[in-house]
């Protein structure tokens, strides 16, 4: 009993340094998400080619969906647009989510919404466009409603508009196969669904 | 004037640093209280420990933001920090909840303290119980004694033999 006992602080400090260790390998970004399995929130915000149009929460219905937050100022989205554009080819349905950072109005900063239209389609123009429609979000509404904390971020969403998976950070060759896994689940499994 | 335009960027940074708090208006002072409180509650989900009120991440201002237009709106503080976890989920508020997961959070120094006092009652006790101690010495004494008595036979059977040398 006396010896077990003097083991304890060992064993006790031994159990520290593993789970210390542990934290040195854990992605600090990665906190779990609030939204999973919850329906997408509602929103009424300009599609950014047509800007008299509003999308809604219908419009990304009926087809599994990658709602892609992102923006022209963020070098990851723009180094991920290339990839993006091969999974639109392979047929995965894209949307974009355009995150407008705040302008300071003290500085004679305004946000155009053509402007932004005319450097977007430059850009895509050059890196390849994986988007279907942009949905332009001026005033970061819908993207506070997701608990989007930077760019890019994505989101799987499924036929009924519930959101499934949300990804921090870009999609690349090495991490789309889990993100393909889950994408393929919910095509089959809705379609088996009347 | 060159002195007067090397003044001039020192008396901008004052006046900026003089506006940023002022410019929020509040119906009455339980509410700034509330918006301070809930500022420094609420956790950036960007920034690795900073809170909202401490970060000028574009979340954490736009976080402060909502934070204020729900206490104009005359929410209560759990009101607002649902509001926020229905978001960003349990991690933007710095007081976790208490659950399966975390339960360990509180577990832990509770056992901790626990066997520690368990652990120093024992001790004391056992150096306060003359019976114990006297039943060890004895032992050991007589144990040191018998070392003891083997160095001096060793010692003086060289010092026997020294002389002769």
């Amino acid at each position: 009993m006396r010896k077990a006992l003097f083991y304890v602080p060992l064993v006790a400090f031994l159990a520290l340094s593993l789970f210390l260790l542990s934290g040195l390998f854990s992605d600090p970004r990665d906190h779990g998400s609030a939204l999973i399995k919850k329906p997408l929130p509602a929103f009424s915000l300009p599609d950014l080619q047509q800007p008299a149009r509003l999308v809604t929460t219908a419009d990304l219905k009926g087809e599994v969906t990658l709602l892609n937050v992102w923006g022209l100022w963020c070098p990851t989205c723009n180094a991920e647009l290339g990839f993006l554009t091969e999974l639109r080819q392979q047929g995965v349905r894209i949307v974009g989510l355009y995150y407008v950072q705040p302008v300071d109005a003290s500085f004679g900063d305004t946000f155009d919404i053509n402007q932004l239209r005319l450097d977007v389609q430059d850009k895509l123009a050059e890196q390849g466009d994986p988007y279907l429609m942009n949905i332009v979000d001026e005033k970061r509404s819908l993207i506070f409603d997701l608990g989007v904390t930077g760019a890019p971020e994505t989101f799987l969403i499924d036929r009924n508009g519930v959101i499934r998976h949300h990804h921090v950070g870009d999609i690349n060759p090495q991490n789309w196969p889990k993100i393909q896994q889950l994408y393929q689940q919910l095509q089959q499994g809705a379609s088996d669904a009347p | 004037m060159r002195l007067k335009l090397l003044c001039l960027p020192a008396l901008l940074l004052m006046l900026q640093a003089g506006a940023t708090e002022d410019l929020l208006q509040f119906e009455s002072a339980e509410q700034q209280q509330l918006y301070r409180q809930l500022t420094a509650e609420l956790r950036c989900p960007k920034c690795q420990n900073q809170n909202i009120a401490d970060s000028n991440a574009v979340v954490a201002v736009d976080m402060r933001n909502k934070t204020l237009e729900l206490v104009r709106q005359g929410q209560s503080h759990d009101e607002v920090i649902d509001y926020m976890k229905q978001r960003y989920g349990d991690f933007v508020h710095y007081q976790p909840p208490f659950q399966l997961s975390t339960v360990w959070l509180w577990l832990l120094p509770l056992l901790a303290v626990l066997t520690l006092g368990f652990t120093v009652f024992r001790r004391s006790k056992a150096s306060l119980t003359p019976a114990g101690d006297d039943s060890a010495e004895p032992e050991d004494l007589s144990d040191v004694a018998a070392q003891l008595q083997a160095m001096i036979d060793e010692a003086s059977a060289k010092a026997r033999h020294k002389p002769e040398e």
